[in-house]
C-alpha cells in the first residue's frame, strides 16, 4: 500500500469544508391523504474528507436522503447543494453531468456492467464523459484496492467482494467530490464486507475522499467518522467516533420506540438516558422543524483510536 | 393452472402484441388471397356460365400458343346451317370474334386497355346470353357502324357519332359508333367493339363465309349433353364441341392462369410472413420464459409437473394464435377488398359486396395462425418445462449465456454440408428439371443451416462488424457491441428474421441481374438490325404495319419474323412441344447467328429447320434428320434439320430448343399468322436517325407497335425483368416490416431485462442521449448482422440460380453490387428505426426505480 505522503491528498489540502448541504429538504411520495413523507424538512451538512454513515430503521428515509443529496431523486421542498452548486432545480441533463463528473456511487448489488471488464468498469464514468482518466491516480487507486491482477476479468469472474472493490475503484477513479455508498456491504460476507469498509476508510484517510454511506449494519457504521441517525424522515441523532456497540444500543431504542409507539409521527427518541447523543426531540444537534445549524462533524483527533480492526 | 395461464397471457399482452402482429400479417395474406381468388372465380364462373352457349362448335386447336402467333382459327359459317337441322337444336348463331385487336380514336390513341386486358371485336346479335345490353343508340348494320361497351366509352370519352379505326388483320377500317352497350354482368376488363355479322366476317376474319365458332341453342327439354351428342353425330370429329359447362370451364381456366399468378404472389407473401413470423414468435416466447424462470420455478415448487408447465406455455401460444388469426382474418377481408378495388383500376369491375368467404378461408386462417404459434412456441415450452423448482429460490440474475451451442454447431454443419452438396449438384447438373429441384433443396437446406448455426456466427461476425464501435463511440459503442454478443441465441434468432428476407432478395436480384446481363449480351451479340418494329408485349400485328415499314422512305432491307407453336416427334422417341420462329431470307443482315453446322441459307431453305446444338444432341437430332412435325390446325409436315446453332439467341431468348425455319416454310403451314417483329436496316446513304423519324411518323396510326434500336430493345427487356424485381422488392418490404417488429421486440425485452443495468449507467452519469445511442447501435449491429448473413446466403443462392439459368441459355453472371450495398445501408436504417421505441423507453426509465433492489 502507498504511504500517505505519496497520495494526492495534498491537493485537497484546503481546509475541510462542506461537501454537500441540504436545507429544509422534504420529500413526499404521492399526494393528498395517501402522501407518505419520506424526508421531513431535513437540514444536513456533509463534511469534506470525512466518512459519514447514515443509519436508521427501514423506512426511515435514509436511502431517500442519499438519493436526493446525489441528485438521483427530485425533492418536494427545500434546497440541496453539492459543493457550491445548488442542485435542486437542475435539469436532468445537468444532473446527469453532475453525477458523472462530481459524484461516485456504490450500490448494494448490481454495481458493475456485466459486459465490461474490471478496468472498463472502473473508467466507465470518464469514458462516458469522453475524458482521459488521470493515469497516475488511476494506477494508485487500482493498487490501493488490490485489483491489479483482476483488471481484465469480467464481473461474472469476480467474487462479490472483488466486485464491490471494483465498484469502489470506479467511484474513486474520477476523484469525485462525494462518494455515495448505498449498503455497500449488504450482499457480502463479513470478511469481504470488512475489506470494503477498510477501503472506504482508506479512501477518506489516505486519498482524501468524502464518503457518505447508507447502512443498517452497526458494525459497518462503526467504520465511519460520524453516524447520522434517521427516523421517520428526520435526523434524530448523531454520533461522532462511533463504535459498533454504541450504534447498536442507539438503534435498539428505535426498535423499542417502534415497538411501543408504532405511530410516533415526530420520530422523537424518548430515552434521554443515553449520554452519547442528545435527545433528538429538543436537543441542540437535532434537525427538527426549526431551521438551524446542521450537525457538523468536528475533525477527529489524530490519536483517536480507529474503530476498525 | 388454467387461471394462471390466462393471467400470465393477459399480463404479457403488451409483449405478445408484436408476435400477434406477425401472426396477423401472415393470416391476412392467406385469408386475403383465398377470399380474393374465390370471389374472382365465382364472379367469372357465373359470367361464363351465363354467357356460354348450350353447345359451342369451334375449330380444332390442339397446340397451346406460348408465344402469340396472331392467327384466329376459323370454321366455315355454313356449319351453322348443318347444325340447325340437327334434332334438338332450337337455333344457331355464327360467332365472329377476334381478340387482341387494336382500335384507335381520331388521335391514334388506343381505345382499349393498355394494361394487358384484351380488346375484342365481334359480331352483334340478339341473345339472352350476351353479357351486354344496348343502353343507348341502335344496333350496328352495314360495314361502317359499330357499338362500343359503356365502360370503355366512359374511360376514353367515346360518344355516339364518333369515328374509330379498327386495325384488323385483313386491313384497318373506320367505323362510326351508333350505340353503346352496357355490361349486365361483371366486366372482366375487356374492351368490346360490336359489328354486324357480315362486317365482322369480312373485315375481321377476311372471309365472308368464316366463323370463329358456332353457338347452338338447345330446344326446350334437351340437355346440353344430349345436344352435344346429337351435334357430334352430324359433324363427326372435325370440330371441337363443348357444352356450356365445359366452355365455361375452359374459359375460366384460361383466365385462371392470370388469377393464379395473383394467388401465388399473395401466398408467397403469406409464406414470407409466416417464415419470418415464426422467428419472431420463437424469440418472444424464449425471452418471456427466460424472464419468468423464477415464476415457473415457483409453479414447479408448488407441485406443477413438467407437463403442466409445458401445457401452460402452449395454451398461451394457442391463445395468441386464436387472437392473431381472428384479427388476421379481419385484416384479410380488408386486404381482399383492397385487391378488388385495385382490379377495378385495371378495368375488372368486381364488387366487394359480392365477396365470397367460403369455409376453407377461416379454416386455413386458423390453421395457419394457431399452427404457426403452436409450432413456434413448442421448443420454448419444452425449455420452460425443464425449469427446476430450485429456480424459484435462486437469485434471479437472468442467464445471459444460455446453454452451449455444441448441438447447434453439429446440426448446423451437417445440414450445411447437405445443402452445399445440393447446390453443387445443382451447379453441375445439365438437366434443367434436376438442377431446379436440387436448387430448391439446396436453398431450403442452406437456409435451415444458417438459421441453426446463426448464433454461432454471432460472435465472430459481430466482433468484426462492431469492431470499430469502441473507437468510434467510446464506451457506449463498446457496451452496445457486447450487448449484441451477450446472448448469441437471441441475437441470432432476431437477425434470422431479417436474414430470410434479405437472402431471398439477394438471390433473386443476382438472378435478375444475371438475366439482364445475359439478354444485354445476347442483344449486343445477335441484333444487327438498325431497328426492330415490335409490340410492347410481343403481340403480333397486322400485315399493314409491315407494309408501312417497307414503304417508308429510306427503309432498305426489311426482314419479317413470326412465331408458331409446333409439336415434333424426335428421333429419341420423345415428343416435344415448343415454339419455332420463322425468319425472312436475309436473316444474316439483321440477326447474327453462330452456327455449329450449316448456315442461314441452308437453315432457311424450304422444308428445312434449324435448332440449338445442345437441344439437338439431347434428342439425338443430327443435320439431315427428318422430323415429323405438327403445326396448328392439325397441319402436318416433315422438316429436315439443315443447321445447328451455337447459341440459343436466334429465335428469341428463352425459347426451348431455339428452333427456326424460313418464313416461307412457316407461312406454308401456318398461313393465317401475323408478323411478330420486323427488322429494318436503313438503305445505303440514309441517315438512321432520319429513318427513325420517318418510321415513327409512318407508324403513328398503329400505337400497338414501337420502333426500337438496340438500346431501346435492351430497355424493353430490362423492363420485363424489372416487373419481377418489383415483386422481389415488395417481398423485401414485407419481410423487413416483420423483421423490424422482431428487432423491436428483442430490444424492448432486453431493455426490460437490463433495467437495473440501465439504472446503474444512468446513476453514474450516462446521459439519456448516450443511452439511446447505445441501444441504437446494438440494434444497428444486429440488423447489419442479419443483412450480411442474408446477402451472403443470397449470393450463394444467386450463383446457383444462375447455373440453372445457364441451362436455359442465359450464360452471363452479374452481381448487382449497388443493390447489395443499398440493402446493407438500408439495414442500418432498419436498425435505427427499430431502436426508436425501445431506446425512448429506456431513456424514460426512472433511474431510482431502475436501481431499486429487487
Amino acid at each position: 500500500m502507498s504511504t500517505p505522503a505519496s497520495t494526492p491528498n495534498t491537493e485537497h489540502a484546503e481546509p475541510p469544508g462542506v461537501a454537500a448541504r441540504a436545507r429544509g429538504l422534504t420529500k413526499a411520495y404521492g399526494s393528498g391523504e395517501t402522501a407518505v413523507i419520506a424526508l421531513d424538512s431535513v437540514d444536513v451538512d456533509i463534511a469534506r474528507q470525512r466518512f459519514t454513515a447514515v443509519m436508521g430503521p427501514s423506512g426511515s428515509g435514509k436511502s431517500t436522503l442519499m438519493h436526493t443529496l446525489a441528485g438521483l431523486d427530485s425533492v418536494s421542498a427545500g434546497q440541496v447543494w453539492l459543493g457550491g452548486t445548488e442542485i435542486t432545480g437542475l435539469k436532468d441533463r445537468e444532473l446527469t453531468r453532475l453525477r458523472r463528473d462530481r459524484v461516485g456511487f456504490m450500490f448494494q448489488s448490481f454495481n458493475l456492467i456485466p459486459t465490461l471488464n474490471a478496468r472498463e468498469n472502473i473508467t466507465l464514468p470518464m469514458d462516458i464523459a469522453g475524458q482521459r482518466p488521470d493515469a497516475e491516480w488511476l494506477e494508485h487507486v487500482i493498487d490501493t484496492l488490490g485489483l491489479r491482477d483482476r483488471l481484465s476479468h469480467r464481473p461474472a469472474q469476480l467474487s462479490g467482494g472483488q466486485q464491490q472493490r471494483v465498484a469502489c475503484a470506479r467511484a474513486l477513479a474520477s476523484r469525485p467530490e462525494l462518494i455515495f455508498a448505498d449498503e455497500p456491504t449488504g450482499n457480502l460476507d463479513s470478511r469481504a464486507g470488512l475489506e470494503v469498509l477498510g477501503f472506504l476508510r482508506e479512501a477518506v484517510d489516505t486519498l482524501g475522499q468524502t464518503v457518505v454511506m447508507v447502512t443498517h449494519d452497526p458494525g459497518a457504521a462503526a467504520h465511519s467518522d460520524l453516524v447520522l441517525f434517521l427516523a421517520d424522515g428526520r435526523i434524530v441523532d448523531e454520533m461522532p467516533r462511533p463504535t459498533a456497540e454504541g450504534v447498536l444500543e442507539r438503534m435498539k431504542r428505535f426498535d423499542v420506540l417502534h415497538g411501543v409507539a408504532s405511530n410516533a409521527a415526530d420520530g422523537v427518541a424518548p430515552d434521554p438516558a443515553d449520554g452519547v447523543a442528545p435527545d433528538a426531540g429538543d436537543g441542540p444537534g437535532a434537525s427538527g422543524a426549526p431551521p438551524g445549524p446542521a450537525p457538523t462533524l468536528t475533525k477527529p483527533a489524530p490519536d483517536d483510536p480507529s474503530p476498525q480492526d | 393452472m388454467l387461471k394462471a395461464t390466462l393471467r400470465s397471457f393477459l399480463a404479457h399482452k403488451g409483449r405478445l402484441a408484436l408476435s400477434a402482429l406477425a401472426v396477423i400479417l401472415s393470416v391476412a395474406f392467406v385469408a386475403g388471397s383465398l377470399i380474393f381468388s374465390d370471389t374472382v372465380t365465382r364472379t367469372f364462373d357465373r359470367l361464363f356460365a351465363s354467357t356460354s352457349a348450350d353447345v359451342t362448335v369451334a375449330p380444332k386447336d390442339d397446340l397451346d400458343e406460348s408465344v402469340p402467333t396472331g392467327r384466329t382459327p376459323t370454321l366455315p359459317a355454313e356449319v351453322a346451317k348443318r347444325v340447325a337441322k340437327v334434332d334438338g337444336v332450337a337455333a344457331t348463331h355464327v360467332d365472329a370474334s377476334v381478340e387482341n385487336i387494336t382500335v384507335v380514336d381520331r388521335d391514334n390513341d388506343p381505345v382499349g386497355s393498355t394494361t394487358g386486358a384484351p380488346t375484342i371485336a365481334l359480331n352483334w346479335y340478339k341473345s339472352d346470353r350476351s353479357p351486354v345490353e344496348l343502353t343507348s343508340g341502335r344496333t350496328p348494320s352495314g360495314p361502317g357502324e359499330a357499338l362500343i361497351d359503356a365502360d370503355t366509352a366512359d374511360k376514353k370519352d367515346v360518344e355516339i357519332g364518333d369515328t374509330l379505326s379498327v386495325l384488323a388483320a385483313p386491313g384497318s377500317f373506320k367505323v362510326r359508333i351508333v350505340g353503346i352497350a352496357t355490361f349486365t354482368t361483371t366486366n372482366p376488363g375487356a374492351a368490346l367493339v360490336f359489328l354486324d355479322t357480315p362486317t365482322a366476317q369480312t373485315k375481321l376474319l377476311g372471309d365472308k363465309d368464316a366463323a370463329t365458332s358456332i353457338a347452338v341453342d338447345a330446344a326446350p327439354g334437351v340437355s346440353d349433353v344430349d345436344l352435344k351428342r346429337h351435334v357430334a353425330a352430324e359433324l363427326g370429329t372435325a370440330y371441337d364441341l363443348k357444352t356450356a359447362e365445359e366452355e365455361a370451364e375452359s374459359a375460366a381456366s384460361e383466365l385462371g392462369g392470370f388469377l393464379d399468378v395473383i394467388k401465388y404472389v399473395m401466398l408467397g407473401f403469406a409464406g414470407v410472413a409466416v417464415l419470418v413470423g415464426i422467428f419472431l414468435i420463437v424469440n418472444t416466447f424464449s425471452m418471456l420464459i427466460a424472464q419468468r424462470t423464477r415464476e415457473l420455478g415457483l409453479l414447479r415448487a408448488l407441485g406443477a409437473d413438467r407437463k403442466q408447465v409445458r401445457r401452460s406455455v402452449l395454451i398461451e401460444a394457442v391463445l395468441l394464435g386464436v387472437v392473431g388469426s381472428t384479427l388476421g382474418l379481419a385484416a384479410g377481408i380488408g386486404l381482399a377488398a383492397g385487391l378488388i378495388e385495385l382490379m377495378g383500376l385495371f378495368g375488372m369491375n368486381l364488387k366487394s359486396t359480392e365477396m365470397v368467404i367460403g369455409w376453407p378461408t377461416p379454416f386455413a386462417s386458423y390453421v395457419v395462425g394457431v399452427g404457426v404459434t403452436f409450432v413456434a412456441a413448442y421448443l420454448p415450452a419444452r425449455r420452460a418445462a425443464q425449469v427446476s423448482p430450485m429456480a424459484a429460490l435462486a437469485d434471479a440474475e437472468i442467464a445471459g449465456v444460455g446453454r452451449p451451442l455444441r448441438m447447434r454447431a453439429l446440426v448446423g454443419s451437417v445440414v450445411a454440408v447437405a445443402g452445399a452438396a445440393a447446390l453443387v449438384g445443382c451447379a453441375t447438373s445439365s438437366d434443367t428439371a434436376t438442377a431446379a429441384s436440387l436448387l430448391g433443396l439446396g436453398v431450403v437446406l442452406s437456409l435451415i443451416a444458417t438459421v441453426v448455426a446463426g448464433p454461432l456466427l454471432v460472435r465472430p461476425v459481430i466482433r468484426v462488424l462492431g469492431g470499430a464501435f469502441p473507437a468510434l463511440f467510446g464506451s457506449v459503442g463498446r457496451m452496445s457491441q457486447r450487448n449484441a454478443l451477450r446472448n448469441p441465441r437471441r441475437t441470432g434468432a432476431t437477425a434470422a428474421a431479417l436474414m430470410v428476407g434479405l437472402a431471398l432478395v439477394g438471390g433473386l436480384s443476382v438472378a435478375s441481374a444475371s438475366m439482364t446481363k445475359s439478354f444485354d449480351d445476347q442483344i449486343d451479340k445477335t441484333l444487327g438490325a438498325d431497328f426492330v418494329v415490335q409490340n410492347n408485349a410481343f403481340m403480333p400485328f397486322p400485315p399493314e404495319v409491315t407494309k408501312k415499314v417497307t414503304d417508308t422512305d429510306g427503309a432498305g432491307l426489311v426482314v419479317r419474323s413470326r412465331f408458331t407453336p409446333m409439336k415434333l416427334r424426335m428421333p429419341d422417341g420423345r415428343t416435344a412441344e415448343t415454339t419455332a420462329a420463322g425468319f425472312g431470307k436475309q436473316l444474316d443482315e439483321v440477326v447474327k447467328t453462330t452456327y455449329a453446322q450449316g448456315n442461314s441459307a441452308q437453315a432457311l431453305a424450304p422444308g428445312r429447320l434449324a435448332m440449338d446444338r445442345d437441344y439437338a444432341k439431347d434428342h439425338d437430332v443430327r443435320v439431315g434428320s427428318v422430323l415429323p412435325v405438327e403445326f396448328p390446325g392439325e397441319r402436318k409436315a416433315e422438316l429436315t434439320v439443315a443447321a445447328l446453332t451455337d447459341n440459343d439467341g436466334a429465335a428469341g431468348p428463352g425459347m426451348e430448343g431455339g428452333l427456326f425455319m424460313g418464313l416461307g416454310t412457316l407461312e406454308k403451314y401456318v398461313p393465317d399468322g401475323q408478323d411478330s417483329a420486323v427488322y429494318v436496316n436503313a438503305s445505303p446513304g440514309t441517315d438512321t436517325e432520319a429513318l427513325r423519324d420517318r418510321l415513327d411518323t409512318a407508324l403513328d396510326p398503329y400505337p400497338q407497335v414501337q420502333v426500337r434500336d438496340q438500346a431501346d430493345y435492351k430497355k424493353l427487356i430490362r423492363e420485363q425483368i424489372a416487373v419481377m424485381l418489383y415483386l422481389v422488392y415488395a417481398l423485401l418490404g414485407l419481410a423487413i416490416v416483420i423483421a423490424v417488429l422482431g428487432v423491436v421486440n428483442t430490444l424492448a425485452l432486453s431493455v426490460v431485462e437490463r433495467t437495473r443495468e440501465i439504472g446503474l449507467l444512468r446513476a453514474i452519469g450516462l446521459a439519456r442521449r448516450q443511452l439511446r445511442r447505445m441501444i441504437r447501435l446494438e440494434s444497428v449491429v444486429i440488423a447489419v448482422f442479419g443483412a450480411v448473413l442474408g446477402l451472403a446466403l443470397g449470393l450463394v443462392w444467386g450463383v446457383s440460380m444462375q447455373q440453372v439459368l445457364e441451362l436455359q441459355g442465359l450464360k452471363a453472371f452479374a452481381v448487382p453490387w449497388s443493390t447489395l450495398v443499398a440493402v446493407v445501408i438500408g439495414s442500418v436504417v432498419v436498425g435505427i428505426v427499430a431502436a426508436l421505441l425501445p431506446a425512448l423507453r429506456a431513456s424514460r426509465m426512472n433511474v431510482l426505480e431502475a436501481i431499486a433492489h429487487e
